[in-house]
Formats: structure tokens, C-alpha cells, sequence
């Protein structure tokens, strides 16, 4: 079935058209959020939500409109909600536990195969210099890094002009090696 | 070039989207600054984290979650009230509390009878200024 095909039948209530769609997408929803809250239980579990809206929502889909740019966008809604939400969480939760001194638990690691401790380590750092970033910057810098979207696809995905795609790129990558600078002076790994 | 500037660009040169002069320069400090190309190895390997990181592994029980969480989280149906029940509630309210006003009022307006026990201006008069029955004279000199 092709994505045409796949959206008509999707707003006529087929089940058959939505496990085909999230067979499509699962993989490219998943990436998109753990590029941006950097745990894959999460991930999957905001992925979910993600094929949940586009169920609900697929009927106020403009058929001339990209069906993969749309679910981008509401990945990316979903996963920053999720950001915000748990900030808020944590702000109360932090109030009597204990710091563990930034390092990150074995398991965490575990979950990725391939990973050394060394690359555990290299990982958290990365994370916390992404998380940093202003909120615009971080999504665009992770739909082209991690989904490997161009400056255009970003800009479709984000509903901003190419050149402001090419400035939050590059500042973004700008500030992650200054952070990234930052941590190698203090020997973090 | 100086290390400053050559940190600058260091992310830039390693994905290779500098000019070729600049890239270039920036090779040619590299070899001469131990430092520099230790931070540039050690960056290199942190981006390649990012590769690491992208799964290709589709988890098989997605679906069977998803469709288990939509049927779980269904939306419930809207029960539409009828026009003159949304119309007829608002009047009804309305006029209960119009009632209610005019009530009130009504009761506010009910005159005194003769035979009602109130101190009148008069007698409150004496209580309310005590001095002519107890001069401060006669106080300070007790």
C-alpha cells in the first residue's frame, strides 16, 4: 500500500492500514525521540502516543501534505511535552535525593549493545551538551543528526525558513563543542 | 592559525563542511599541536556516539502496544444535549436567582412594629458619650 493508500484507508478506520503505517514509521518515531529524551524505555512509550494522536487526528490530515513530515512534528511536540512534564516532575522529586555524582548507572548503558564504559561515559556527555541546548536548536540539530534530515526536511518538519534551519544548526553545533571543550578540560571521560 | 580559533572550527572540520583552504589550515595546526588533535580525537568520538546510538532493531510487541493503549484510552463518546434543554437551563437559572434578589429585597423592606423593643437614638445617646455623667475632673481626683 502506498502512503496515499495508506492515508485513505487509515481515515476510513482500517486496522490493516494502521499496523502497516506503524511498521513504516516505528523505527524513524522512535529515533526522533530518543534523539531528543535520550532513553528508550521513553522513547517507545512517547512512540506509542505518537501513532495514538495520528489515529485520532488522521481525518484532519490534508491529503496534499507529507504524511512523514506531519508525524515528525508531532514526535517532536510529543517528545518536548515530555521534556517539560518531567522538568516540572523533577524539580519536586530532586528535594532529598541523594546526587550520584553524575555517573551513569551500568544498566542504562547495557541497554545499547556494543556500548564500553568508556562510551557510557562519552554518551551522558554528549546527552547533557544536547540537553543544554535552547529548544529550537536541539530539534533541529537532532532531526539532522539523528534522522539525518536535510536543511529543507528539517525546515518542513519545524515550519521555519531554510536560513533559519542553517543558523540554529550551526549555533547549535557551536555551543555542543564549547560544552563539549568545557568537559574535556575537566577530563570528564 | 591559533588553538582559539582552530576550537572554534574544530566540529565544523571533522564533518568536513569548512571551505578546502580552511580545512587545510586547520589540518596543517593539527599536526603541530598535540593538544589540539587530542581534542579533536576525543570529539570525533563523542559525534560517533550518535551513530551508536541509532537503533535499526524494530521491537516486535510495538503494534500489540500500541493497539493495546488506543483500545485502553478510547475517547468517550459525546452525548450532544438537546438545543432548548441548553437554552431552557441558563433561563431557568436566571430566574430562580431573579427571584431570590426580589425575595431578599422584599424582606429588607418589611416595616417595624410598635410593639418591638429598640433603643432609640436617645437612649443610646448616654452610653455612647459618658462624660456629662462622669466629669475627667472627678475621676482624676478619686
Amino acid at each position: 500500500m502506498d502512503e496515499r493508500g495508506i492515508i485513505k484507508n487509515l481515515q476510513e478506520g482500517n486496522e490493516e492500514a494502521f499496523r502497516q503505517l506503524v511498521e513504516n514509521y516505528q523505527n524513524m518515531v522512535v529515533n526522533t525521540c530518543f534523539g531528543l529524551v535520550h532513553n528508550k524505555e521513553d522513547a517507545e512509550d512517547i512512540a506509542q502516543e505518537v501513532f495514538i494522536e495520528v489515529y485520532r487526528s488522521v481525518k484532519n490530515f490534508r491529503s496534499g501534505a507529507k504524511l512523514s513530515t506531519w508525524i515528525y512534528r508531532i514526535a517532536v511536540n510529543k517528545s518536548l511535552n515530555y521534556i517539560r512534564d518531567n522538568k516540572r516532575k523533577k524539580g519536586f522529586l530532586n528535594i532529598g535525593e541523594k546526587n550520584h555524582g553524575g555517573v551513569v548507572p551500568l544498566a542504562e548503558g547495557k541497554e545499547i549493545p556494543g556500548y564500553e564504559l568508556e562510551n557510557i561515559q562519552r554518551a551522558k556527555m554528549l546527552h547533557e551538551a544536547i540537553d543544554s541546548l535552547p529548544e529550537n536548536q536541539k530539534v533541529a540539530f537532532t532531526l539532522n543528526k539523528y534522522e539525518e534530515l536535510s536543511y529543507q526536511e528539517v525546515s518542513q518538519v519545524m515550519e521555519v525558513s531554510l536560513s533559519s534551519v542553517e543558523s540554529l544548526i550551526h549555533r547549535a553545533k557551536k555551543r555542543l563543542q564549547k560544552k563539549l571543550y568545557a568537559c574535556y578540560k575537566k577530563k570528564c571521560i | 592559525m591559533k588553538c582559539k580559533a582552530v576550537h572554534k572550527k574544530l566540529i565544523f572540520y571533522i564533518e568536513g563542511s569548512l571551505p578546502e583552504k580552511e580545512m587545510q589550515q586547520i589540518a596543517g595546526h593539527l599536526r603541530e599541536c598535540p593538544e589540539c588533535l587530542s581534542f579533536s580525537e576525543d570529539l570525533k568520538k563523542t559525534l560517533e556516539i550518535i551513530g551508536l546510538e541509532k537503533s535499526s532493531k524494530v521491537n516486535p510487541f510495538f503494534y500489540t502496544r500500541v493497539k493495546a493503549k488506543l483500545e485502553n484510552t478510547e475517547e468517550p463518546e459525546i452525548v450532544k444535549t438537546p438545543a432548548f434543554v441548553r437554552i431552557l437551563q441558563p433561563v431557568a437559572f436566571s430566574i430562580l436567582l431573579l427571584l431570590g434578589i426580589y425575595t431578599g429585597v422584599r424582606i429588607g423592606q418589611i416595616p417595624q412594629t410598635k410593639n418591638s423593643v429598640t433603643l432609640t437614638d436617645v437612649e443610646m445617646i448616654p452610653f455612647l458619650n459618658e462624660f456629662s455623667e462622669e466629669p475627667i475632673e472627678a475621676f482624676l481626683t478619686d
